[in-house]
């Protein structure tokens, strides 16, 4: 009896440890598979199909996008060379640039707001709450066709401004809604000291509030700063000059109807995936707290 | 006359205590503090919403635009959409594409959750929690080209593998294939879309007692009754939660549609948002897109009343 039971006990964890390796090659199949694809000439690729795993290991595509070593490249009259790739590392600046400063006005804009409705309970903040969770199902495709045509009066098309003022507006809620909920569970004695102590209102939220969510502002920056990374509607719509795109709209634009280098691709896209997986993975405890804190309420 | 003047105060300190030390009432600061991102949002949701509204009544084409003449046109550019069978078809496909991607997200979702959840499952289900964001995190338009390029027809991993397996005889077409276009996006999606969903998941899973499952173990319940009697109702607002949003995400996809099939083969893979998109920046029927829009805006407004509703509900009984 008790030797079955034992058996069955190590049957079921058995069973259970194959479950979660299948999930890891759930999670990480399709990446290695872009990651093999960046790793080999694109005759090797293209030609040599059938075997996953190169023969030939290769680093030539970073070299090209990077250093610019067109030279490297063999065929080059036979597959479609899109010149943008060499625009790579000016793009992966200009989401650097919308990224950061979408991230810092986001955290500015919305933790003011977030204390408001937190800690300054009034009857219009709760409105504003309502409201605020509301638009954040906004569909983007509602917002992008009158935004063009206002971004366009307003001379804002193909800069780098219009894409971050339409970014920050867009992510502002749910920046609100993450943050407001961490506020919310900061205990309230805590700036009731302070202010006998003789701070200000204001004055507990800089001194008090601000340091003690720490964690909540890094939770809500590391998701702002990632969904801006990727997004890709926004600047797709109002940048159509390469000097000011994103990477995004970079790799978007390398797949024609010409044959092109597929390796290539494959690079770019890793490398345009790499910031924000990167940032995941090593901040994953916070931006699992965030999007928690944004989906549910508390 | 001179030393009054010299008792008074400076400018600047009254300030100061006007900020610092006196007291601002907290209704003024609360407005205050929330007037910058009331402007934000003015400007890039609201304002944008209503002006959705007045473009989708007028002419709005490029010229038009450029010289500022845009004629009235009363709710023909609705009229316009109605009577085009290709909105219709993409709002069928849009349907299609939410029902299929929210079963198997869900589906998917929860099993997953309580695969890494479980204690036996050590290290893997350590090492799968710290994995679970990485899908996430994924520009959705580099995700897209990923799986254009798993796809590939030619040379594409998914083909050598099936093939490899023995699954097909020959290499076949998958984005381009107009019975498997859509399944196709559905797939990619997913990929991205469901660690969210095992997120909430597995919060709620650890929201749940041990001693539960314990005292029901005691009284001889089975693995599936504890599921059935536990967990499940355990995790019912969460699952009503991610049921929504996810809902509504699915139906807003553009950027892997865009990647992967660009609406084909025909229009097997046109969805809402495609078909905004190609009126309002590819004919550049501005008007007729933005009506298009405001049907879409229509759908994803029914969603986010049930939202709302869902969420303040369940912090009632919380």
């Amino acid at each position: 009896m008790a030797r079955t039971v034992r058996r069955r006990l190590r049957l079921d964890s058995i069973a259970i440890s194959l479950a979660n390796v299948l999930v890891t090659l759930f999670i990480l199949g399709p990446v290695f598979l872009l990651f093999l694809g960046a790793i080999q000439t694109e005759k090797s690729l293209v030609e040599d199909y059938m075997r996953l795993i190169p023969t030939q290991v290769t680093l030539q595509n970073f070299e090209v996008i990077l250093l610019g070593r067109e030279d490297i490249l063999h065929d080059t009259g036979f597959y479609h060379l899109p010149r943008i790739i060499f625009e790579f590392k000016r793009v992966f600046l200009n989401s650097l640039i919308i990224a950061t400063t979408t991230t810092v006005l986001n955290l500015l804009v919305g933790s003011m707001a977030a204390y408001a409705i937190a800690r300054l309970r009034q009857r219009w903040t709760q409105g504003f709450m309502y409201t605020n969770l509301a638009s954040r199902m906004v569909p983007l495709m509602v917002l992008m066709v009158p935004l063009f045509v206002t971004l366009r009066t307003l001379k804002l098309l193909n800069t780098l401004v219009g894409v971050i003022i339409t970014l920050t507006g867009f992510l502002l809620p749910y920046t609100i809604w993450i943050l407001q909920s961490f506020f919310a569970s900061l205990p309230e004695e805590l700036e009731d000291a302070a202010r006998i102590d003789g701070c200000t209102r204001f004055g507990s939220f800089l001194r008090v509030v601000l340091p003690l969510s720490a964690p909540g502002m890094g939770a809500a920056g590391v998701i702002v700063f990632i969904l801006s990374w990727n997004e890709f509607l926004i600047p797709f719509i109002v940048n159509t000059k390469a000097e000011v795109y994103p990477v995004p709209v970079l790799i978007a634009t390398l797949v024609t109807d010409y044959h092109v280098y597929y390796s290539l691709v494959c690079a770019c896209i890793l490398m345009g995936l790499l910031p924000s997986v990167a940032l995941a993975l090593l901040l994953q405890r916070y931006v699992t707290r965030g999007l928690l804190a944004g989906a549910l309420k508390g | 006359m001179e030393r009054t003047e010299a008792f008074r105060p400076s400018l600047w300190a009254r300030l100061r205590t006007w900020v610092g030390k006196g007291e601002i009432r907290p209704g003024l600061l609360a407005f205050l503090l929330v007037l910058p991102a009331i402007l934000f949002l003015l400007a890039i949701i609201a304002y944008p919403i209503l002006y959705a509204l007045w473009l989708s009544l007028h002419e709005v084409t490029l010229k038009g635009l450029a010289k500022g003449e845009l004629p009235f046109v009363g709710l023909k550019n609705y009229s316009i959409i109605f009577r085009d069978p290709v909105f219709w078809r993409s709002m069928l496909h849009s349907a299609e594409f939410v029902g299929t991607t929210v079963a198997l997200e869900v589906t998917l979702g929860l099993s997953i959750a309580l695969i890494i959840n479980d204690a036996r499952a050590r290290a893997f289900g350590t090492l799968n929690k710290a994995l679970m964001l990485l899908p996430w995190a994924v520009p959705p338009i580099a995700n897209g080209l990923m799986w254009f390029y798993i796809y590939n027809p030619s040379f594409g991993y998914l083909n050598v593998i099936l093939y490899k397996l023995g699954l097909i005889d020959q290499f076949m077409q998958f984005a381009g294939n107009p019975k498997l276009a859509l399944f196709s996006v559905v797939v990619a999606f997913m990929w991205r879309v469901t660690p969210f969903s095992v997120l909430l998941f597995h919060a709620a899973l650890q929201g749940i007692p041990e001693d539960l499952y314990d005292a029901a173990k005691v009284d001889g319940a089975g693995a599936l009754a504890r599921f059935r009697f536990i967990t499940f109702p355990l995790i019912r607002s969460t699952l009503a939660i991610v049921l929504v949003l996810r809902t509504a995400f699915a139906f807003m996809v553009f950027d892997e549609i865009f990647a992967i099939t660009a609406g084909g083969p025909g229009d097997r893979t046109w969805v809402a948002s495609w078909y905004t998109y190609q009126h309002a920046f590819s004919y550049l029927e501005i008007g007729v897109g933005a009506a298009a829009a405001y049907m879409m805006a229509l759908v994803i407004a029914i969603i986010t009343v049930t939202y709302v509703l869902v969420v303040y509900r369940r912090v009632e009984y919380a």
